[in-house]
C-alpha cells in the first residue's frame, strides 16, 4: 500500500482527470470561444500532456516533491517552496469543491436544500486528506473503469442529440476567442502539479513518462469528443447550461419510457468527482507532510482544518459560485501556469544527485 | 507439574483431586498374575466397549513383563501412548482417551478409545448447489480432515491440530499445501490462533475475530464454507483453512471479498452461464442495498429520477400514507427483517402460519389499510430477495442496506454517494494477512480478473490467483 503503480497513475490521467473538466468549464470554455471550445482545451491538454511527461520524468530520480527541493535549495528555502505549493494546491482545489458543491444542489435536489445536505462532503474530504496519499493508487483502479464506463455511457446516450456541424467553421471566435478561453480554463488544468506530489510514492519504470503523457492524451480526446457533443447539443445556448455531464444526456429518446436512466452515469460520475475534487487539497496537505515530517495525528488535523477553510467559504459563498468562478478563471487564474506548466518542467533543472550528508 | 509415580493408589488419588467428576470413572481390576490396574475414563464420552475388549480384556489375561512397552503391546489399539505427567493424562481423560495405570509403574497409557458422536454427512443448508459434489462439513474436525484428505491425496497437505480455549481445548486443524502458502502466513495464521486466549470456542466463527486484521469492522475479513469441495479449492490457490471441531463452518484466510460472488456451481456450468449467474449476483446485491436508498431519496428530494408514468403511479399510491417516505421503507424494512428472524429461530411447525401472517396480515392489510404504500412492499421484497443472491455476505449487507436507508431519508442522493465512497476507501484500504480484500480489482490484478464477477472457462485458468502470492504459479498445464 506504500507505493503507487504505473498502471494506477495511468488510471488517474485517463479516466479520472477528464471527469473533472466536465461540469462548469464546458459552459465557460462555451462562453469564452463559443464553436472554437475545442480549441482552448485542445491547447490546455496538449500542454498539460507535455508537463505530465516532465512531471513523471522526474520519477527517474527516485525522490519526493520536498526532497528534490530540499537536495537542492537546503531544509529552509525547500520548506518555503513546499508550503507555497502546497497553498497552491488547496488553493486549485476550492474552484472544483465550490463546483462539485453547486452541481450537487442542482442536479440531486429539486428544491435548494439547506446546507447540511453538502456538509457530509467536508467530512468525508477530512477523511480522504487524513489518509495517505500513496494508497489512492488502489482507490483509482475502482474509479478509473466507473469513471470511463460512465462517460462512455453519458456519450452514448447523447450523441444521437448533437449536431457535431454547430462547431464549424473552425477559427470564427479568433485569436482573441481562443486565448480567452485558454486564460479562463488555467484553473481546471492542475494534473502535471498533482504528479509532483505523488513524486516518490512510485517507482519510475521505463518509458513511464511518454506512456502517462499518452494516457493523458487519450483522456483528454474523450473529454473533447464531450465538449464537441456537448455544444452539438446546445449550440449558441451552451452558456446557459452549467454542469454538462449532466445535461447533455437527458435529450435520449428512450429517457421518455425508461425514465432518467442517464442518472445512474451521473451519480457514478459524481462519486468520482468527490474524489477528484479533493484531490489537490489532499496532495496539499501530503506536501507538508513530507516538508513537516509525519506526527501519528498530523495528517488528521490537517485534514480537518483544511476541511474547515473550504466549509466556512462555502458558507460564505454559498449562493455567489459564478462570483467565485470569475475571480479565479478571470483574475486569478495567472496563478494556475506558474504551478501547473512552469514548475514540473523546472524541477527538471533541480539537483539530481542527492547531496551527501555530513 | 506431578508425574506419574509406581504406587497406584497415589496416582489415583492425584487423578481425582484433579478430574474429581462423578462421571469420571476409576475402573479397578487384577489381571491373572494378580496385579492391579486402574482405567480412569471419562464415562459419557469413552466407548465402553471397546475399552473393555481392547484394553480390559487383554490385560486382565496378560502374565508377561509389567513394562509400558510389554503391556502397550496387549492392548489392541492402533491410537495408544504414553505419558507421565498426571496433568496430562487427565487432560486426555476429559478429552475422551482412557488411562490406563498399574502397580509398580511410573507411567500411565493412553488409549485412543473416544466415543465419537457424529451426524451423518448430509448437503449443508448453504452452498446448495445442483450441480457439483452436495458433501457437507459436520462437527466433527477428524470427519472434517478425512473429507479434505479424501479429496487432496497428496503428501503436500499438512494437518496441522492445534488446542484453543482455556477450558474447551478445542481442537483446531491448520490445513494448507505447502509449497503453495507464500511465505510467513502459515506461521502468521498459527501465531494468531495460539495467541487465542478466551474460556471456550464453542464455534469457528470465533476464531474470526481474531484472525481479522480489522476485528471490529463491519467488513468479513475471513471466508467461510462449508463443503470440502470449496475448502480444497481454496486451499489448492494457496489459502490456508482453518476447521474447528465442534463447528461445520471451515475457515479460510486470506479472504477475498469476491470469494462470496462465486459459487462452486460456477465450476461446474458453462463459464458463460456463470459469468452470467454471477453478475446476476452482483446486480441483485447492488439493487438490494440502493433500491430503497434511491427510492426514498428520490421522493424526498428528486422526483425526476422516476419515469413520468412511474411517477404517477407512485403519487397515487403514497397519496393517503401517513409516514414520511423514510419512515414508511424503514418500517418496511424493519418488518421484514424481524420476519426474517422470525422464521429463522422459531419452531417449523408455525413456519407458514408466520408466513400467512407476514405476507397477508402485515403486507395486504397494512396497504389495504393506508399504513404503507406498496411501491415500498414491492421495493423491499425486491431488496430482501437480491440480498439472498448473496447470502455469505447478509450480514454486512443487510446493515448496509439500513445504513444507507437513513443516510437517503436524512441528505438524499448525494449522501449515498458519500457513504458508497466511504465504503469505498475503507474497503480498498483493508488488507488482512498481507491481502488486500478487494483484490483482483484493487489493485486490479488483470489475470485474476478471469475467476473474478467473470469466469473463464477452466482452460483459461492456468495460474492460481495472483493475490494469493502462492510460489507455485501454474495450476495447469
Amino acid at each position: 500500500m506504500t507505493k503507487i503503480c504505473k498502471r494506477q497513475i495511468f488510471f488517474l490521467l485517463a479516466c479520472i482527470a477528464p471527469i473533472g473538466k466536465l461540469i462548469v468549464l464546458p459552459t465557460v470554455l462555451a462562453a469564452s470561444s463559443a464553436n472554437d471550445l475545442l480549441l482552448p482545451m485542445l491547447a490546455h491538454v496538449l500542454l498539460q500532456a507535455a508537463v505530465v511527461f516532465c512531471a513523471l520524468l522526474l520519477g527517474k530520480r527516485g525522490m519526493g516533491f520536498y526532497e528534490l527541493l530540499e537536495n537542492t535549495f537546503g531544509k529552509v528555502l525547500g520548506k518555503a517552496v513546499a508550503t507555497l505549493f502546497a497553498l497552491f494546491l488547496f488553493f486549485a482545489a476550492l474552484l472544483p469543491v465550490l463546483e462539485q458543491k453547486i452541481f450537487v444542489q442542482s442536479i440531486f435536489y429539486d428544491t435548494l436544500p439547506s446546507l447540511i445536505v453538502f456538509a457530509p462532503f467536508f467530512l468525508f474530504a477530512a477523511y480522504l486528506m487524513s489518509k495517505p496519499l500513496a494508497s489512492y493508487g488502489r482507490t483509482w483502479d475502482v474509479l478509473a473503469p466507473i469513471a470511463a464506463a460512465s462517460l462512455f455511457g453519458v456519450l452514448v446516450l447523447s450523441v444521437g442529440s448533437a449536431d457535431y456541424a454547430a462547431i464549424l467553421p473552425m477559427g470564427a471566435s479568433g485569436v482573441r476567442g481562443f486565448f480567452g478561453g485558454t486564460m479562463s480554463a488555467f484553473p481546471w488544468f492542475f494534473d502535471g502539479a498533482i504528479l509532483l506530489s505523488l513524486l516518490g510514492k512510485y517507482d519510475y519504470e521505463k518509458g513511464m513518462a511518454w506512456q502517462g503523457a499518452l494516457w493523458y492524451l487519450a483522456g483528454g480526446a474523450a473529454a473533447i469528443f464531450f465538449l464537441a457533443t456537448f455544444y452539438g447539443i446546445f449550440q449558441e445556448t451552451s452558456v446557459q447550461h452549467l454542469f454538462a455531464f449532466a445535461q447533455t444526456s437527458k435529450y435520449f429518446s428512450g429517457i421518455s419510457v425508461l425514465g432518467r436512466i442517464d442518472y445512474i452515469f451521473i451519480i457514478a460520475l459524481a462519486m468520482v468527482m468527490a474524489f477528484y475534487c479533493i484531490l489537490p487539497a489532499q496532495a496539499g496537505v501530503d506536501c507538508l507532510l513530507q516538508a513537516y515530517g509525519k506526527p501519528r495525528y498530523l495528517p488528521t488535523i490537517l485534514g480537518v482544518v483544511v476541511s474547515s477553510v473550504y466549509f466556512f467559504i462555502s458558507l460564505f459563498v454559498d449562493m455567489k459560485f459564478t462570483s467565485v468562478l470569475g475571480a479565479v478563471s478571470q483574475t486569478l487564474f495567472w496563478i494556475f501556469p506558474v504551478f501547473t506548466v512552469a514548475l514540473p518542467p523546472l524541477c527538471l533543472l533541480l539537483r539530481r544527485k542527492r547531496r551527501e550528508v555530513s | 507439574m506431578k508425574n506419574v509415580t509406581g504406587d497406584l493408589q497415589k496416582n489415583t488419588d492425584a487423578l481425582k483431586k484433579l478430574v474429581p467428576a462423578e462421571d469420571i470413572y476409576f475402573f479397578d481390576f487384577t489381571s491373572d498374575m494378580g496385579t492391579p490396574f486402574t482405567v480412569v475414563f471419562a464415562d459419557p464420552i469413552t466407548d465402553k466397549e471397546l475399552l473393555g475388549e481392547l484394553v480390559v480384556r487383554p490385560i486382565s489375561h496378560y502374565g508377561g513383563p509389567l513394562t509400558a512397552k510389554e503391556i502397550g503391546k496387549n492392548i489392541i489399539s492402533p491410537e495408544m501412548r504414553t505419558e507421565r505427567s498426571l496433568e496430562k493424562l487427565a487432560a486426555e481423560v476429559l478429552a475422551g482417551n482412557p488411562v490406563l495405570l498399574w502397580e509398580g509403574m511410573d507411567e500411565g497409557i493412553i488409549v485412543g478409545t473416544k466415543k465419537v458422536f457424529t451426524r451423518a454427512i448430509a448437503e449443508p443448508s448453504t452452498d446448495v448447489a445442483v450441480k457439483g459434489p452436495r458433501e457437507g462439513f459436520i462437527e466433527d474436525v477428524k470427519t472434517n480432515t478425512s473429507l479434505v484428505r479424501r479429496r487432496l491425496k497428496t503428501g503436500e497437505l499438512q494437518i496441522d491440530f492445534m488446542e484453543v480455549g482455556r477450558r474447551s481445548k478445542t481442537n483446531v486443524a491448520v490445513c494448507y499445501l505447502s509449497g503453495m502458502i507464500p511465505s510467513g502466513i502459515v506461521e502468521e495464521v498459527k501465531k494468531k490462533v495460539g495467541e487465542i486466549d478466551i474460556d471456550i470456542v464453542p464455534d469457528s466463527s470465533y476464531l474470526t475475530h481474531f484472525l481479522s486484521s480489522r476485528p471490529y469492522s463491519l467488513v468479513k475479513q475471513v471466508g467461510t464454507t462449508e463443503k470440502p469441495d470449496i475448502f480444497c479449492a481454496k486451499l489448492a490457490e494457496g489459502r490456508v483453512g482453518l476447521l474447528v471441531d465442534g463447528s461445520p463452518i471451515a475457515l479460510t484466510v486470506p479472504y477475498l471479498l469476491v470469494e462470496d460472488f462465486q459459487s462452486s456451481e460456477d465450476y461446474f456450468v458453462p463459464s458463460y452461464r456463470a459469468t452470467f449467474t454471477r453478475l446476476l449476483r452482483l446486480f441483485a446485491l447492488i439493487v438490494a442495498i440502493y433500491l430503497p436508498a434511491f427510492y426514498v431519496a428520490a421522493q424526498l428530494f428528486k422526483l425526476q429520477l422516476f419515469p413520468q408514468k412511474l411517477l404517477l403511479t407512485i403519487a397515487g399510491a403514497i397519496r393517503d400514507i401517513p409516514f414520511s417516505p423514510s419512515l414508511e421503507m424503514l418500517l418496511v424494512l424493519l418488518v421484514l427483517e424481524i420476519l426474517n428472524e422470525a422464521s429463522i429461530r422459531m419452531p417449523k411447525y408455525v413456519g407458514m402460519a408466520l408466513s400467512v401472517v407476514g405476507a397477508l396480515v402485515l403486507g395486504e392489510t397494512a396497504v389495504s389499510a393506508g399504513f404503507v404504500s406498496t411501491p415500498a412492499i414491492i421495493i423491499v421484497a425486491f431488496s430482501g430477495i437480491g440480498l439472498y443472491a448473496v447470502p455469505n455476505l447478509i450480514e454486512q449487507t443487510s446493515v448496509v442496506r439500513l445504513v444507507m436507508l437513513l443516510v437517503a431519508g436524512s441528505i438524499g442522493t448525494y449522501g449515498i454517494i458519500l457513504t458508497t465512497g466511504f465504503m469505498l476507501l475503507y474497503l480498498v484500504t483493508t488488507e488482512n494477512f498481507s491481502t488486500p480484500l478487494l483484490a483482483p480489482f484493487s489493485p486490479m490484478i488483470g489475470r485474476d480478473l478471469r475467476d473474478s464477477v467473470l469466469k473463464y472457462d477452466l482452460g483459461s485458468l492456468e495460474t492460481r490467483p495472483r493475490a494469493m502470492r502462492s510460489p507455485n504459479k501454474r495450476r495447469l498445464g
